[in-house]
C-alpha cells in the first residue's frame, strides 16, 4: 500500500479545472515522479496534498488515514514535507538557523530532539557545512534548493514532496543531489519528486505519474513512459493536431 | 413612528457620509494596495482649507468648494501617490502601514502649527441650520438632504466610471494585473495616482459635509478620527467592493444614531457608546471575515535585521545603564522625572520591537494595553493612602497578567487574517478604549459594588515599593525603568537568539513554509502578541507611576501611532531603535517644543524664529516617518553600523572617549551648560563614523563576474571562482572559456 | 533576408529574477514577416526571455533592440506603444472584466474600442455572444480567444506569444494557431514560445531550442524537430 496515497483528487479555480479526478501513489523507501508540462498541475497537486489548496472533490490519505480536512501544520506533524518551487526561505535567518528552525518547531510540538545535533547531521549529510553561516539570501539558487530540502529533512518526515528541487542547480550540484535522494530513499523515506529535468527523474524514479490538463494520463516505469506516445504527445504535442 | 423615521434619516445623514470616506479608501487601497490611515487627516486638512477660505477670508461658499474639493482634494492624493506611495513597493506591510500613519500625524501636527487648537472654529451648515424641508411631518435639514444627495451623486459617478469609462474599466483592471495593465500600453502608476487624486477628493468631501453634522466644531484630532470610523464602512466590502461598503457605511449611520434615540436616558455610557460604535462594529466584522489562505511566495521586501547577540546585548545594557546613571548626574529632578517618563515609553516601545520587529505583526495602540495595565494597577495594586501610598509588586503583576489575557482577546479575532487587520483591531481597541473606558468617569453600581473605571478622568498612580526599593525618589525610579528596559531588552534578544525567537522569524518571513514545519501559526502570534501587550502594561503601569497621575488622553490612539511611527523611524527590528521611539514620543515632542519656546521668551526679537524652528521639528519628525520607505531598515542602528569602521581605530576611539570624559566632568562642574554638553555629545557621536570611514582604506569591491579578468590580473582563484559560477566542471577548456568570458563581457 | 535589419533582435541578453540569472546570454533574431518558434522544456528560460522582449523585466546584460534599435531600458507600456503586443504565460485577461471591458483596456494603444471589438466578434463569434460575461468565467479557451483578440485590433508590429496552448485542449490549440497563421499571411511578425513544438513548427520560419537560459541551437524547424525528443526527455 503506498504511503501517501490522493483518490480521485479534483481543483478547481473559478471555472477552470486544474486537476481532474488524479489519484497517485507515493510508496516509502522509493522515488516517484510527477511530471507533465507547464500548468499539467502538479504544484496544485502539491497543494493539495499538503493542505495550501482546498480539492473541490477527492481525498488524501497518508498511511491509511484521510488527511484531506486537516490544516497544513497538522499534516506536516503527521510526517509530510515539502519544498517549494519558488523558493520560500526564511530570508532573515543563516542557512543553519533555516535548519535548525525546523528542528525548534519539532521540540515546540512536543518532541524530544537535540535539535543542535540533528542540525549538524542534517547539514552535514546535505552537504551544506561550507555555507552554513551565511545568509540565505547570499547563496545560489542550486544550493538554496538543498536548504529547503534540509529543512524538511529536519522535520522528520515520512514523505518528501520535491516541487522542482533541481532547477537552477548546475550540473554538478545536480549529481550531489541525486545521491542524496538516492540515500534518503534507501532508507526508507518517501519521496515524490515534480521535475522538469526528465533525465534526471528517469534515472532516479521507480514510478512515473504523468499529468496533463489536470489528468492522469500515464503511471509506470521510467521505460514505459518515455515509451508512451500519449507522453510525447503531451510534451510536444501529437501528430495529429497539426494535421 | 416620525420619531423613528426622523432618526432613520439622521442615520442614512450619518451614514452617507460615512460611505463618501469610506469609498474613497476602498478605491486607493484596490488600486495601489496600500491602506491609506491618514484618509482621516486628509479630510481633516481639506476641511480646515475650506474653514480658512470661507470663515477665515469670508470667500463665498461656492467658490471654497470648488478650490478645496476641486483644487487642493485632487491636488493633495496625487501628490501623496507621487512623492510617496509610489515608493512602497516590495516593502512590508509594517512600512506601508507607518508611512501613512506617519502622513496622518505630519498632518495633525502641520494643521495645529497653521491653526491653533485652542482657538474655536465653528462650521455652519450650507444653508442654515434653520434651512428646513418637511415631509410628511418628518423634518430634514437642507444640509442634510445635500449629503444624502452627495451620496447617492457619489455612488452613480463611480458606477458609471467603473462601467462607462475607459479610465475605469482600466482602474479595475489595475486590481486584477497590473503587469497585463502595462502590456496594453497604460501606465498602472498614473491609475494609481489618479486614484489617490479621486480618493482623497471623497475625504475632503467628508470632512466638510461631516463637520457641520457633529455640531459644527472644528477640531484636527476629533475630525480625523471621525473620518477613521468609515474604515468599519470599508471592512464590511472587504476593502474591495464599493456598493457593500455603501450597505455598511448606512448599518454605522443608523446604529449610530438609534443608540442615541432609543437607548435608556439614565446609561450613562450611552453617549461613549455611540462615538465607539463604529470601532465596535469593525471589531465585529473582523471576527466573521473568512480566514486567508496561505499564500505560497515569501514576503520579499526590502527590509533586513541582524539581531544582537545576547551576549553584546548585556554589554550594552550595562553600557546604558552606565551613561543613564552618568547622564543623571548632570540633571536636577524635574529633568530626572522627564528622563524617566520616557524610559517608561520605550520599555512599551519594547513591546513593539517583539511584536513588529521579531514577529512582523502590528499593534498600532500599545499605549492602550499600558492603559489596561495601568487601571488594573490603579483598581487593585495601590496600598496606603496619601503621600503614603504605594504600589505593590503583586499590583503590578497582576496588571502584567491581565493586560497579557487582553492583548490576547483583542487580537484573536485578528488572528487567521493578514497583518493589516490585526493592525485594523488593535486601532479599533485603542479607539474604543479611549472613548468607552477612558472616558467611563462616573460611577456605576453593579451586584452591589460601586466603582467607576476612571474616576475624575485621573487616575493618580502612586510609585512602586518593592521591600527596600522604594520608587518616590526620582532618581531611583529612573535607574529601575533604566535597568528595566535593559532587562527587558537582553531578553528580548535572548529569545530572538533562541528556539522561539527563530519560529517567529521565519513566521514572519514565510507563513506557508513555516506551516509546513509543523507550526501552528495562530497559536504562535496569539503568545507573541499576549507577551507583547504584557510588556506594554508594565510600562504603561510604570509611565503612569513615572509622571505621579494620568489622563485618559495619555493613552490616546494619536500618541500611541506617534510612538509606532518613531519606534519604526528609530528602527523596528532593534533595541536601539525602541529606545530612540519610546524616549522621542515619552518625552521628546515637549522638550524640543518647550526648549524653543524658552529661546523665544528669553530673546523676543528671535520669538517667531524659534517658535517656528519648534514646530518645524515636530512635523519634521512625521517626515522622517514618512521617508521609512526609503530606509525601512531604521535609523539609529545605520548610525551605530558606522562604527563597524571604526573597529581597528582604537587610538581614535580612545581620543574620543578622553574628549567627552573632559566634556562630562566640565559639565558636571558646570564650567558647560548642558545644552552645550548635549549639543557637543552629538556632534562627536556623529563626527567618530566618518572620521573613521575617511581613515578606513577604500574597501576591495568584488567584480562583477561579467568584467572578471578584463582590469585585474587573470588569476587561478579567479578562474575557480568562474568556474564555480558558471557551473562548469573545474580545469577544463580555460582558454576557451576566457575568450568566451570576455566577448561576454 | 538576414540582410535585413531585425524587428526585435536580442543580443547577449541576461537576466535574472533579484539574485537569480534565468538568461545567459541569449541571442535571437525576429525579422519582418517572419515567424520565429521558441522551443525546449521549462525552465530553460523561454518565459523569461518573452518577458524581456515585452519590456516586463529588465536586463541586466547584453542589448534588446527594436528596428535596430536599443531600447534596453523600455517599460513595457512603452513596448506596447511602439508596436508590440504581448499575450503573457496563462491567461492574458482581466478575470474580474466583462469581455467588452477587457478589449476596451486592450485599447491604450490608441485603437478603437469598436474596430477592436468588430474584429474580435467576427473571429471569435462566442466572445460576441458572450460580451457581457465576465472574462473569469469564460472557459480556458474562450479566454485564450480573448487574450489572442487584443492582437487582431491593435495592429502590432510585432506579436509575442507566451505558451498559447497552456492548459488548453489539442483542438482549440489548433484553432488558435490558425487565427496565428492568418495574421502572419497578413504580414506580422511573431515570436512564439511553446512547449508544444509540433503546432508550432509548422507556421514557423526559424526554431529556436533553448536550454539553461541559453539558445543552443537555431535553424529551419525541421533540423529544430530532430533534436526536440531527446531534449525534452532525455530518452
Amino acid at each position: 500500500m503506498p504511503l501517501l496515497e490522493t483518490r480521485d483528487v479534483t481543483v478547481r479555480f473559478g471555472g477552470n479545472t486544474a486537476v481532474d479526478g488524479v489519484g497517485i501513489g507515493v510508496e516509502a523507501g522509493r522515488i516517484t515522479g510527477l511530471i507533465g508540462p507547464n500548468g499539467a498541475g502538479k504544484t496544485t497537486l502539491f497543494n493539495t496534498v499538503t493542505g495550501l489548496q482546498r480539492p473541490a472533490a477527492g481525498r488524501v490519505l497518508l498511511d491509511g488515514a484521510d488527511i484531506t480536512r486537516l490544516a497544513p501544520a497538522r499534516r506536516a506533524r503527521l510526517g509530510l514535507a515539502r519544498t517549494f518551487q519558488r523558493l520560500e526561505l526564511f530570508l532573515s535567518l543563516s542557512v543553519r538557523d533555516n535548519v535548525r528552525v525546523a528542528g525548534d518547531v519539532l521540540r515546540a510540538t512536543g518532541r524530544k530532539v537535540d535539535v543542535e545535533k540533528e542540525t549538524d547531521r542534517v547539514l552535514a549529510r546535505t552537504g551544506l557545512e561550507d555555507i552554513a553561516d551565511l545568509e540565505v539570501s547570499a547563496i545560489p539558487t542550486g544550493r538554496a534548493r538543498v536548504v529547503e530540502v534540509a529543512r524538511a529533512l529536519m522535520t522528520e518526515p515520512r514523505v518528501l514532496l520535491l516541487d522542482e528541487p533541481a532547477s537552477g542547480q548546475t550540473e554538478r550540484e545536480t549529481e550531489a543531489f541525486a545521491g542524496l535522494l538516492t540515500g534518503l530513499a534507501a532508507e526508507g523515506l518517501a519521496i515524490c519528486l515534480v521535475e522538469h529535468d526528465l533525465p534526471l527523474v528517469m534515472r532516479l524514479c521507480t514510478t512515473i505519474h504523468v499529468l496533463d490538463h489536470g489528468r492522469l494520463i500515464a503511471s509506470g516505469t521510467p521505460k514505459e513512459i518515455q515509451e508512451s506516445p500519449e507522453v510525447v504527445a503531451a510534451y510536444i504535442g501529437s501528430e495529429e493536431v497539426t494535421g | 413612528m416620525t420619531t423613528f423615521l426622523t432618526f432613520t434619516i439622521l442615520g442614512l445623514v450619518l451614514g452617507a457620509v460615512y460611505a463618501i470616506a469610506a469609498s474613497g479608501l476602498v478605491l486607493t487601497y484596490t488600486t495601489s494596495g496600500i491602506f491609506n490611515f491618514a484618509h482621516g487627516a486628509q479630510a481633516m486638512l481639506g476641511t480646515f482649507l475650506y474653514w480658512q477660505f470661507t470663515y477665515g477670508w469670508g470667500w463665498p461658499a461656492w467658490l471654497s468648494l470648488i478650490v478645496v474639493v476641486g483644487v487642493a482634494g485632487p491636488a493633495m492624493g496625487a501628490l501623496l501617490h507621487t512623492l510617496i506611495m509610489k515608493g512602497l513597493r516590495e516593502t512590508a506591510d509594517v512600512t506601508k502601514i507607518v508611512v501613512t500613519v506617519a502622513i496622518l500625524l505630519g498632518m495633525v501636527y502641520l494643521s495645529q502649527w497653521i491653526w491653533h487648537p485652542e482657538d474655536a472654529r465653528i462650521m455652519e451648515m450650507f444653508f442654515g441650520a434653520g434651512a428646513k424641508i418637511e415631509f410628511g411631518g418628518v423634518v430634514v435639514r437642507v444640509h442634510e438632504l445635500i449629503c444624502l444627495v452627495v451620496a447617492v451623486a457619489v455612488a452613480i459617478g463611480l458606477r458609471l466610471l467603473f462601467t462607462r469609462t475607459r479610465v475605469g474599466v482600466v482602474m479595475r483592471g489595475a486590481v486584477d494585473d497590473p503587469d497585463l495593465l502595462r502590456l496594453g500600453g497604460h501606465d498602472p502608476d498614473r491609475i494609481a495616482m489618479l486614484s489617490w487624486a479621486m480618493g482623497s477628493t471623497l475625504a475632503v468631501l467628508a470632512g466638510i459635509l461631516v463637520t457641520p453634522i457633529g455640531g459644527g466644531a472644528l477640531e484636527a484630532n476629533q475630525l480625523t478620527l471621525l473620518v477613521i470610523d468609515a474604515f468599519a464602512a470599508a471592512m464590511f466590502g472587504r476593502l474591495r467592493s464599493i456598493p457593500r461598503t455603501f450597505a455598511g457605511a448606512m448599518v454605522l449611520g443608523m446604529a449610530a444614531t438609534y443608540v442615541m434615540a432609543f437607548f435608556p436616558t439614565e446609561w450613562t455610557w450611552t453617549g461613549n457608546l455611540r462615538v465607539s460604535l463604529p470601532m465596535i462594529i469593525l471589531f465585529v466584522v473582523l471576527i466573521v471575515l473568512p480566514q486567508d489562505r496561505l499564500r505560497v511566495a515569501a514576503v520579499r521586501t526590502r527590509e533586513r535585521y541582524r539581531p544582537p547577540t545576547p551576549r553584546s546585548a548585556a554589554v550594552w545594557g550595562v553600557a546604558l545603564v552606565a551613561a543613564v546613571f552618568l547622564l543623571a548626574l548632570l540633571m536636577d529632578d524635574g529633568s530626572i522625572t522627564t528622563f524617566a517618563l520616557g524610559m517608561t515609553f520605550a520599555i512599551i516601545a519594547l513591546s513593539l520591537t517583539l511584536l513588529t520587529g521579531y514577529a512582523g505583526e502590528i499593534n498600532l495602540a500599545p499605549l492602550s494595553f499600558g492603559a489596561v495595565g495601568t487601571i488594573i494597577a490603579f483598581h487593585f495594586g495601590v496600598t496606603g493612602s496619601g503621600l503614603a501610598s504605594r504600589l505593590t509588586l503583586w499590583g503590578v503583576l497582576l496588571a502584567v497578567l491581565v493586560t497579557a489575557v487582553v492583548g490576547g482577546l483583542v487580537a484573536l479575532p485578528a488572528l487567521r487574517l493578514r497583518g493589516l487587520y490585526l493592525a485594523l483591531a488593535t486601532m479599533a481597541f485603542g479607539v474604543f478604549l479611549s472613548n468607552m473606558v477612558l472616558r467611563d468617569t462616573v460611577e456605576h453600581t453593579v451586584f452591589g459594588v460601586t466603582f467607576s473605571i476612571f474616576p475624575n478622568g485621573t487616575l493618580i498612580v502612586p510609585p512602586l515599593r518593592v521591600g527596600p526599593l522604594d520608587l518616590r525618589d526620582p532618581r531611583t525610579f529612573l535607574m529601575t525603568a533604566t535597568v528595566l528596559f535593559a532587562l527587558i531588552a537582553v531578553g528580548l534578544a535572548a529569545l530572538r537568539a533562541g528556539g522561539y525567537g527563530r519560529r517567529l522569524a521565519a513566521m514572519k518571513d514565510s507563513p506557508a513554509a513555516t506551516a509546513m514545519l509543523g507550526q501552528n501559526l495562530v497559536k504562535l502570534k496569539f503568545g507573541v502578541f499576549m507577551l507583547s501587550a504584557a510588556i506594554a502594561g508594565l510600562g504603561g503601569v510604570l509611565m503612569a507611576s513615572a509622571g505621579g497621575s494620568v489622563a485618559g488622553d495619555n493613552f490616546s490612539i494619536m500618541a500611541s501611532l506617534a510612538l509606532v511611527m518613531l519606534t519604526v523611524v528609530g528602527g523596528i527590528g532593534y533595541i536601539s531603535g525602541a529606545l530612540f521611539g519610546g524616549l522621542m514620543a515619552g518625552v521628546g515632542f515637549t522638550i524640543m517644543v518647550a526648549t524653543f519656546n524658552d529661546l523665544a521668551v528669553v530673546h523676543p526679537s528671535m520669538e517667531t524664529i524659534y517658535k517656528t524652528i519648534g514646530q518645524l521639528l515636530v512635523v519634521a519628525t512625521a517626515l522622517i516617518g514618512m521617508g521609512v520607505g526609503e530606509n525601512p531598515s531604521g535609523n539609529v542602528h545605520k548610525i551605530v553600523e558606522g562604527y563597524r569602521t571604526l573597529r581597528g581605530a582604537k587610538g581614535l576611539l580612545a581620543g574620543a572617549a578622553a574628549v567627552e570624559a573632559v566634556l562630562y566632568v566640565l559639565a558636571l562642574t558646570g564650567v558647560v551648560g548642558n545644552w552645550w554638553f548635549a549639543i557637543l555629545t552629538v556632534c562627536l557621536a556623529m563626527a567618530l563614523p566618518v572620521a573613521g570611514r575617511m581613515r578606513a582604506e577604500a574597501p576591495v569591491r568584488a567584480t562583477p563576474l561579467e568584467l572578471a579578468g578584463l582590469d585585474e590580473p587573470y588569476t587561478d582563484e579567479l578562474r575557480e571562482r568562474l568556474d564555480r559560477e558558471l557551473g562548469l566542471p573545474v580545469r577544463e577548456r580555460t582558454a576557451g572559456k576566457e575568450a568566451s568570458v570576455h566577448a561576454a563581457a | 533576408m538576414n540582410e535585413q535589419v531585425p524587428l526585435l533582435e536580442l543580443a547577449g541578453a541576461r537576466a535574472a529574477y533579484g539574485p537569480i540569472q534565468v538568461l545567459h546570454g541569449v541571442d535571437l533574431k525576429v525579422h519582418p514577416g517572419s515567424v520565429v518558434a521558441l522551443l525546449g522544456p521549462n525552465g530553460g528560460g523561454k518565459s523569461t526571455t518573452m518577458k524581456v522582449c515585452a519590456g516586463l523585466l529588465p536586463l541586466t546584460g547584453g542589448e534588446l533592440r527594436l528596428a535596430g534599435r536599443r531600447v534596453n531600458g523600455m517599460t513595457a507600456q512603452d513596448a506596447a506603444r511602439l508596436g508590440v503586443c504581448s499575450i503573457p504565460e496563462g491567461r492574458g485577461v482581466f478575470p474580474n472584466l466583462t469581455v467588452r471591458e477587457n478589449l476596451w483596456a486592450a485599447t491604450g494603444t490608441g485603437a478603437r474600442l469598436a474596430d477592436l471589438e468588430e474584429a474580435a466578434y467576427s473571429r471569435f463569434p462566442i466572445l460576441g455572444e458572450r460580451r457581457h460575461q465576465l472574462a473569469g468565467s469564460l472557459s480556458g479557451g474562450q479566454q485564450q480567444m480573448l487574450a489572442l483578440s487584443r492582437a487582431l485590433g491593435t495592429d502590432p508590429a510585432i506579436l509575442l506569444l507566451d505558451e498559447l496552448s497552456m492548459g488548453l485542449a489539442p483542438m482549440i490549440v489548433t484553432q488558435m494557431y490558425d487565427t496565428v497563421a492568418q495574421l502572419v499571411a497578413e504580414g506580422l511578425s511573431v515570436l512564439v514560445a511553446e512547449q508544444f513544438a509540433r503546432v508550432v513548427l509548422p507556421i514557423a520560419d526559424t526554431a529556436a531550442l533553448m536550454l539553461h537560459g541559453r539558445v543552443v541551437a537555431s535553424g529551419r524547424p525541421g533540423d529544430i524537430e530532430d533534436q526536440l525528443s531527446s531534449s525534452y526527455l532525455g530518452g
